[in-house]
């Protein structure tokens, strides 16, 4: 029987210290909270960024979100994980400036990693519809963030952190305040109207 | 579940492309550093804004007039129900004097016969020699004021009149 003691001792101690900087940062100490941002930055933005397609409006609504939790830390009563709650204010805020933008869409896409041109999956899905294979993949790009435009906030906002997050179910209930079938229901909807609007990518 | 994961297996692997979207080198090093001084700067000024107070003091009405924000058609729709609800108020109000207007000739009746019964009772109006009558409460400043000269006997008088006479 093989015993995960190591990585379940790792995930504690890491538990332990992110309480421990949570809670010195919630005495104002701002060394402990800049490590807590650390650990959290590329996730956040990540989300913002999928959500909003647009690297400016990523970086400001990220740096809110980090300066927000700092200040509502006090009211942080631990009931969730920090990561949960600091998701959620990540999350909440986005949404209300989509809401706010709704008209005004414009995209500063980020560019697209090395490891792209190298991923088999992606490849299979433009080889044969470009013999330039830069393009195609700008051109689905752009399609793809296009198609997730169309979805509402919240069945964007499920999509990005289930598929592209790789968040769970549990935690996107509890990060966006709504149960677990509500989750499900917004996902299926959500990848079936991806899947029309991206048929040409999926014969 | 897995069967829906099943269907969408095409959809899920064209989202993986978003996973190679990265920012422009360099970004992340000094993100914390932004957020920091951005906190250090906020702490400095003093203060939080108005909004930012009433965010940590009252959240559930930050979330309220965020809704009037996301739906302008709203604001008017509340607009209109207070406005009914003032007109409403003053229709109300208007119809409550005219009741008490009706019963104040009664209480005139009433205090009349009082007056006349009991000589000590103190005099509620105070009338100057201009015939004035200085007084708030609006059921004595209704009634007659005693002249210098009595009340006029209108027997003593005759009318005048321009008309020729026959």
């Amino acid at each position: 029987m093989t015993e995960p003691a190591p990585i379940s001792e790792a995930a504690a101690s890491a538990d332990t210290l992110e309480g421990d900087l949570v809670k010195r940062a919630r005495r104002g100490d701002l060394k402990a909270y800049d490590e807590l941002v650390k650990r959290y930055q590329e996730r956040i933005y990540a989300t913002i960024y999928h959500m909003t397609s647009n690297h400016e409006d990523a970086n400001d609504l990220a740096q809110e979100s980090f300066i927000k939790a700092f200040q509502a830390l006090k009211a942080f009563r631990g009931g969730s994980s920090f990561y949960t709650w600091l998701y959620r204010i990540a999350v909440n805020k986005t949404i209300n400036f989509l809401k706010q933008r709704k008209h005004k869409l414009h995209f500063s896409l980020n560019d697209l990693d090395f490891n792209t041109e190298h991923n088999p999956d992606l490849v299979a899905l433009i080889s044969d519809k470009t013999p330039h294979r830069d393009a195609g993949l700008a051109e689905l790009q752009n399609k793809l963030n296009e198609a997730l435009h169309k979805l509402s906030e919240p069945h964007r906002m499920v999509v990005v952190l289930h598929d592209v997050q790789g968040v769970s179910h549990d935690e996107i209930a509890e990060i966006m305040d709504c149960n677990i079938g509500t989750v499900r229901s917004r996902l299926f909807y959500a990848r079936q109207q991806l899947q029309g609007h991206l048929a040409e990518y999926l014969q | 579940m897995n069967e829906n994961e099943n269907n969408f297996e095409g959809v899920r692997r064209l989202l993986k492309l978003k996973q190679h979207e990265i920012p422009p080198p360099g970004y992340f090093p000094g993100f914390s550093d932004q957020v920091i001084s951005r906190i250090r700067a906020g702490e400095a000024g003093g203060a939080q804004t108005f909004t930012e107070r009433l965010e940590s003091v009252a959240p559930w009405l930050v979330t309220f007039l965020q809704i009037f924000e996301t739906k302008p058609g709203l604001i008017g729709a509340v607009a209109t129900s207070l406005c009914l609800l003032l007109t409403i108020g003053v229709v109300m109000g208007e119809r409550t004097d005219n009741a008490s207007k009706t019963i104040l000739p009664t209480a005139e009746f009433a205090s009349a016969g009082a007056s006349s019964a009991s000589i000590t009772a103190p005099p509620l109006v105070a009338a100057d020699s201009t015939g004035i009558v200085a007084s708030t409460n609006p059921a004595t400043s209704l009634q007659p004021v005693s002249t210098l000269f009595g009340q006029p006997n209108a027997s003593l008088f005759q009318s005048a009149s321009f008309a020729p006479a026959r």
